[in-house]
């Protein structure tokens, strides 16, 4: 199934700079629940069920894990999304941005579920609470 | 003493005639200017929905003004204005001068990275195109 996305693949792989980006934008539209199967492209379809696949596992990416053939969960590799927009100022005055990193009744939610980097978490801290000081954003909503 | 950047927000009543906060904004400005400070800019942001009650009430008229100067003693006089002045429910001071200019070191950081070495194209896609 995955492969039905890779003769789209090839094309702009030698002609764009960052590959990484180009490819996968269009995979994931093609094959929306696939996300599993195309993190072993590296590897010839036949070896999917572990095994002698070793060679392919280690192009598998980030979050394979190391034990064979029990691997039913793939967590996709989550990235700071600052650091994709590559923002170096984060704007306490913008609580649209701001509110997508807090919990429904006000709480910061913690980087291992956003997937902030430390940086930016820090930084998003601190707008947090300069946003709640200027009331933007709640400290705590009242049900 | 060098100079800061200050962004500086303030909260009126939302019943306050425009006037009013017109006229509370010139005498900020007049005050700032008069101390050595400068007005960058000036924002009024209207009516807006407050996230929690503040002194009563569940919307607030925000505004907005980006100062600069080199003497502290400015911020302290502007925020003993706002503290007396009538319609003005909350406001704060935020100085920014720090903040900028890290802003603008990684930047520097990553043009010059970008022109000591061009992105070399990463692996994936074309592994991935070689094995299908």
């Amino acid at each position: 199934m995955a492969d039905e996305a890779n003769p789209q693949a090839p094309p702009p792989a030698p002609e764009t700079p960052a590959p990484e980006a180009a490819p996968a934008p269009q995979a994931v539209p093609a094959t929306p629940h696939q996300g599993p199967p195309r993190r072993r492209e590296g590897g010839p379809p036949g070896r999917r069920m572990g095994g002698p696949g070793g060679g392919g596992r280690r192009e598998g990416g980030p979050g394979a894990g190391p034990r064979r053939g029990k691997r039913q969960f793939f967590r996709k590799k989550k990235v700071c999304k600052f650091c994709v927009e590559r923002v170096d100022y984060i704007d306490y005055k913008k609580p649209e941005v701001l509110q997508t990193f807090v919990q429904d009744r006000g709480k910061i939610l913690p980087r291992r579920i956003t997937g902030t980097c430390a940086r930016h978490q820090r930084w998003l801290g601190v707008a947090l609470r300069r946003a709640r000081n200027i009331a933007l954003l709640p400290f705590a909503t009242e049900l | 003493m060098e100079e800061r950047q200050y962004d500086l927000i303030f909260i009126c009543r939302p019943d306050t005639p425009e006037e009013e906060i017109n006229k509370l904004v010139a005498t900020l400005e007049h005050a700032a200017t008069e101390r050595g400070g400068k007005v960058e800019k000036t924002e009024k942001w209207g009516t807006r929905k407050l996230a929690y009650r503040v002194s009563k009430h569940r919307e607030g008229f925000y505004v907005y003004l980006v100062l600069r100067s080199t003497q502290g003693e400015m911020i302290k006089e502007l925020e003993r204005r706002l503290k007396v002045a009538d319609p003005v429910i909350k406001y704060m001071t935020v100085r920014l001068d720090e903040e900028i200019k890290r802003q603008q070191k990684l930047v520097q950081k990553r043009e010059r990275r970008a022109a000591r070495r061009p992105r070399k194209p990463a692996g994936t896609g074309e592994q991935a195109a070689a094995a299908s």
